[in-house]
């Protein structure tokens, strides 16, 4: 026993003097506050020669949210790209730091306290970049906008990312949600995709009758219930009610906020969703849709991928799903033109970035390079303007573009639009809300009040 | 738990010793048995659940029932998460830090207990306090403090940060599960030993700290368990991604919006037989210890 | 004997490594959770010292005590389950063939990670293809139960893999207190006429009372900060049906960008854990730990 007590304290000693000697990694160990390391990164196939260049070397470190396990097309295109610029840039090596979403929006939150942000990274669009342009930590990116390069987006997309005039991110990806449906399944029950709201509730209640889900919903997420509640509000109310009370320039206590609450109730109380779906995570809600248990999807284009390109779903059931746009109401002020969606993420350069400059240069050249290549390398829509006719694309992606160029209107997130206080007690309200807890007018209510405390009271 | 079922015959079973037991006693037992039997198999499934669909797909996985087996078993997922997923690097980074972290904790709070119950001095109770509140406090109240620190300290992407991180954290729990040992050892042994003339270091280091194998047995284990599983840590202080551990790695399978079942099942494999490996390895240990006569001579 | 066991460099060498840790890397998080709840901030930009605002808010917020009220249910839960697992650990310390092999498989759920714990849980929770619904529907159920969005269930749903998860832990922490017994003292007992039950009662109990009171402490306190299962799990909803006291505060510092209120609410859940601590050591306070003679 004595005998194999002390190996073991001295291989603890051992351990941690490796340890503080940084053992286990090729990388200089001393804390990442002076930008001017050359250092080399195993994932991304970087330049490791160092040629005696006149330019200054530097490196530029990135934060992104797309890990080459999950995202593989994204995390590939980024790869390219920093490829790419490294070549033409051989002083500047680009560091990567990928972590996946819930995890990247915490880590986020933890370096803001401390003011270490990366040079390049990831934001959402309004609300969410609120507070940290409030906190000086992002730098306008009006600059880089300039001399043309603006024009390349797709109005409004920049836009999202401007506070007080000023722009501090450029976006990557531009969706919007359309409500995907099952061919096969509507063809069996003789329906037909729907013009108007009436005619979208007797699909509901024809496929409820025969035992099958209408639409699939995980809405343990909440921002999915959103998008059904949303496009009824755009619909009943017209595309300005629900922004003016978000902005403060109308009330969410508004009529027709309220009635679509109500539609939200009545297609539950009609069985339009599967079974469980306020304890199922967006993803379970998906599988029903793909699995075929499921006759319509309402998500965002992100999704396109999966019924066109993605060769691992079945081939049989890509070639079997449409889209259609949410219908109108009766009575409604929306027409079928109007759209949920909006601006994905989008690059930023942090404040006090000290190779702000070649940050700036290099962001610039990412985005453009992403819209030349997100479509048809990852089937992402990128913010910038894509020509269709130069590019090779499934016919679901070119009715897509079309839709989008003929849009009237793009109405931003409801959860991105808010500030994040604000954004919780909406996610919350529509979880109670599709759960049958909280009636409408309440739910109207509580909003109008988070609203006006965050406003001032 | 439902090990109480069955308690009236089962109880039976135990009013008389094994030589002395009647025929429905004997029925009691095996159904004592059947319980903990039952026990077990709801404790292992999982297991099986989890290799299952480490060889399944997509939509096997979220179509079938949890048990269905797979149509072909795609070790595919395996190879695909040790190529691309980065694993064996992570593998290895959360084996050398989980030890490290372990050992020293074990070490630090074998040294403190020991001091706590067998030397003298005033200040025991205060102390043993001050340790004790660190159980309580939530982890995420810390994870801005500790980034601030370790940024100004330049530890932050180091693995120091996150080895005396676990060590801390983990002090509190493991010297607490130590002291209730350190309090039944009998103190006749080290009375003894100071009499010949014994340094307070030989009686530690060479009757004492053997007399606790059993568990330390199981404070390395609790500790490993711990160590090995944690990520919010990981993901906080380290950037590199040279230095990431295996449940970072799992976290990079799940995106932005997919997730890609068969390979996180076969990364939770991957990660699950070193801590089988060397939970088997030890408890054997604690069986040891204790037929070794550690506790009375 | 004392002077050798009193020796101050000795005991400041034993002490002073593990005391300086915890000090650093615990107490300077606790005592900056506390300042920063006297701040309003959101995590980003400057704070505004607000004084006791945080707190008084607290006291008021109805979702708060809803929250702790769920996590106190959490903690009554998991003592009582203490008394299974006791039970159990009693069984399988006594004369069980294959003790050993059942103690390695109860630990099993122990060596997983929350994420796995919780993917499996799910699974088996799942309205429509779940394990507990498709069994329930064999025997005749009409509509399916959904156990993570029912929201009067829910949280009775969570325990279930929030015990299970540490059933291992304590079972292997029993088992090793009651091998521990010298078995001349179980021996003894025996030739005097106790039968096994009475001597799992009157020999054994009091001689691992005081483990016992360790993990009654382990088992509320880790019940009031608990957070893993629920996070991943249902992350406090449908709409607060699940939230605990550590998922609340976690929202509210990360999601709500309100890291004033986020801290205050941290600290007084460490507060409730010290004083939760303290009532159990008064209530369960013995003079002296038993020892041998």
């Amino acid at each position: 026993m004595v005998k194999k007590t002390w190996p073991l304290v001295l291989v603890a000693l051992l351990l941690t003097m490796l340890a503080l000697t940084g053992c286990g990694s090729t990388q200089n160990a001393s804390g990442s506050d002076n930008g001017a390391e050359a250092s080399t990164q195993p994932s991304a196939a970087a330049s490791t020669d160092q040629p005696a260049s006149s330019g200054e070397k530097m490196t530029i470190k990135l934060m992104h949210l797309w890990p080459a396990g999950s995202s593989k097309q994204h995390n590939m295109i980024v790869n390219q790209i920093i490829d790419e610029y490294q070549k033409a840039n051989p002083n500047v090596t680009i560091k990567q730091e990928i972590l996946d979403n819930e995890q990247y929006k915490n880590k986020l939150k933890v370096i803001s306290a401390s003011n270490e942000l990366p040079d390049v990274g990831m934001t959402w669009a309004a609300g969410f970049l609120e507070p940290y342009v409030k906190g000086n930590l992002f730098a306008p990116l009006d600059d880089v906008l300039g001399d043309g390069f603006k024009d390349s987006f797709v109005s409004g997309t920049t836009e999202a990312y401007a506070i007080g005039g000023k722009t501090y991110a450029l976006p990557l990806e531009l969706n919007i949600t359309p409500v995907y449906y099952n061919k096969a399944i509507f063809a069996k029950y003789n329906l037909q995709p729907p013009k108007t709201y009436d005619e979208l509730k007797q699909i509901v209640k024809t496929l409820a009758d025969n035992g099958v889900a209408p639409a699939a919903l995980g809405n343990k997420d909440r921002w999915t219930g959103s998008l059904w509640y949303m496009y009824l509000a755009d619909r009943l109310g017209g595309p300005e009610t629900l922004k003016k009370a978000i902005d403060r320039s109308g009330s969410f206590e508004d009529p027709s906020l309220v009635k679509a609450a109500e539609e939200v109730q009545n297609l539950v109380n009609m069985n339009a969703f599967n079974k469980g779906f306020n304890g199922l995570s967006n993803d379970e809600g998906k599988s029903e849709f793909m699995n075929g248990k499921a006759a319509m999807y309402m998500m965002g284009t992100w999704e396109l991928p999966n019924y066109t390109t993605n060769e691992s779903v079945p081939k049989e059931f890509r070639d079997s799903i449409g889209f259609f746009k949410f219908p109108t109401i009766d009575g409604g002020k929306g027409n079928v033109d109007s759209w949920v969606g909006g601006p994905g993420v989008g690059l930023f350069v942090a404040e006090n970035s000290k190779v702000k400059d070649e940050a700036k240069k290099f962001v610039k050249y990412f985005v453009k390079r992403w819209g030349e290549e997100s479509v048809t390398q990852a089937g992402v829509i990128p913010a910038t303007k894509v020509d269709t006719s130069k590019v090779n694309l499934p016919q679901m992606y070119i009715d897509v573009l079309n839709e989008l160029g003929k849009a009237s209107n793009i109405t931003l997130f409801a959860d991105v639009q808010m500030s994040p206080a604000v954004a919780q007690v909406h996610l919350n309200m529509i979880q109670a809300l599709f759960g049958g807890e909280v009636k409408p007018a309440d739910f109207a209510k509580k909003h109008e009040e988070a609203l006006q405390q965050e406003s001032g009271k | 738990m439902t090990e109480s079922a069955g308690a009236s015959t089962a109880a039976a079973s135990l009013t008389a010793w094994p030589s002395e037991r009647t025929l429905p006693q004997r029925l009691g037992r095996i159904a004592l048995y059947a319980v903990l039997i039952a026990v077990a198999v709801v404790q292992i499934f999982p297991l099986v659940w989890l290799l299952l669909f480490s060889l399944k797909n997509n939509q096997e996985v979220f179509n079938l029932s949890p048990f269905a087996l797979p149509a072909h078993p795609r070790w595919e997922n395996y190879a695909k998460v040790w190529t691309e997923g980065n694993i064996s690097l992570y593998f290895w980074n959360s084996v050398w830090m989980t030890l490290t972290a372990v050992a020293l904790t074990v070490v630090l709070a074998s040294l403190v207990t020991f001091a706590l119950t067998r030397l003298v001095w005033g200040w025991k109770k205060p102390v043993l306090g001050l340790f004790m509140v660190g159980l309580m406090i939530p982890v995420h109240s810390t994870l801005i403090p500790l980034f601030q620190m370790f940024l100004k300290a330049h530890l932050t992407d180091h693995p120091l940060s996150i080895i005396l991180t676990y060590t801390a954290f983990n002090l509190p729990l493991t010297i607490m599960i130590l002291l209730g040992f350190y309090y039944t050892l009998p103190r006749e042994v080290e009375e003894a030993a100071i009499m010949d003339g014994c340094s307070v270091n030989r009686l530690f280091g060479q009757i004492i700290l053997p007399m606790t194998a059993s568990v330390l047995a199981t404070v390395v284990i609790i500790n490993m368990i711990y160590n090995w599983n944690e990520f919010v840590f990981i993901n906080t202080f380290i950037s590199s991604d040279e230095r990431k551990t295996l449940t970072v790695g799992i976290q990079n399978f799940i995106g932005q919006y997919t997730t890609d079942w068969g390979a996180i099942g076969a990364t939770l494999m991957i990660s699950i037989l070193p801590i089988l490996a060397a939970f088997f390895a030890l408890s054997n240990r604690i069986v040891e210890g204790i037929t070794a006569g550690s506790v009375k001579g | 004997m004392d002077k050798v066991m009193s020796d101050k460099r000795i005991i400041a060498l034993y002490v002073l490594p593990a005391l300086l840790l915890v000090l650093v890397l615990i107490y300077v998080p606790i005592v900056l959770t506390g300042y920063y709840g006297l701040m309003k901030w959101d995590g980003i930009g400057a704070m505004t010292f607000v004084g006791l605002d945080n707190y008084s808010r607290l006291v008021k917020d109805a979702l708060f005590w809803k929250s702790a009220g769920h996590s106190f249910l959490l903690a009554a839960f998991s003592t009582l389950s203490l008394i299974g697992y006791l039970a159990v650990a009693m069984v399988l310390a006594g004369r069980i063939k294959g003790a050993n092999l059942l103690r390695k498989i109860y630990l099993v759920p122990m060596l997983l990670s929350s994420v796995a714990i919780a993917q499996l849980w799910l699974k088996m929770y799942h309205p429509s293809n779940g394990m507990l619904n498709l069994v329930l529907q064999s025997l005749g159920m009409k509509e399916p139960i959904g156990w993570l969005s029912e929201t009067s269930i829910v949280l009775l749903a969570l325990f279930v893999p929030i015990i299970w998860q540490y059933a291992g832990f304590y079972i292997l922490i029993y088992y090793a207190a009651l091998t521990n017994i010298p078995s001349s003292l179980i021996e003894a007992a025996r030739i005097d006429g106790a039968t096994p039950w009475q001597v799992a009662l009157r020999v054994k109990l009091p001689l691992i009372a005081g483990v016992i009171k360790v993990t009654i402490v382990l088992a509320i306190v880790g019940s009031l900060k608990y957070f893993d299962l629920i996070y991943v799990m249902t992350d406090g909803g449908p709409n607060g049906a699940s939230e605990v006291m550590a998922s609340y505060m976690y929202h509210q510092a990360f999601r709500s960008f309100d890291f004033g209120y986020g801290s205050a609410i941290g600290f007084f859940l460490l507060l409730t854990c010290l004083v939760v601590t303290w009532l159990i050591r008064r209530l369960t306070a013995s003079g002296e730990e038993v020892q041998y003679s």
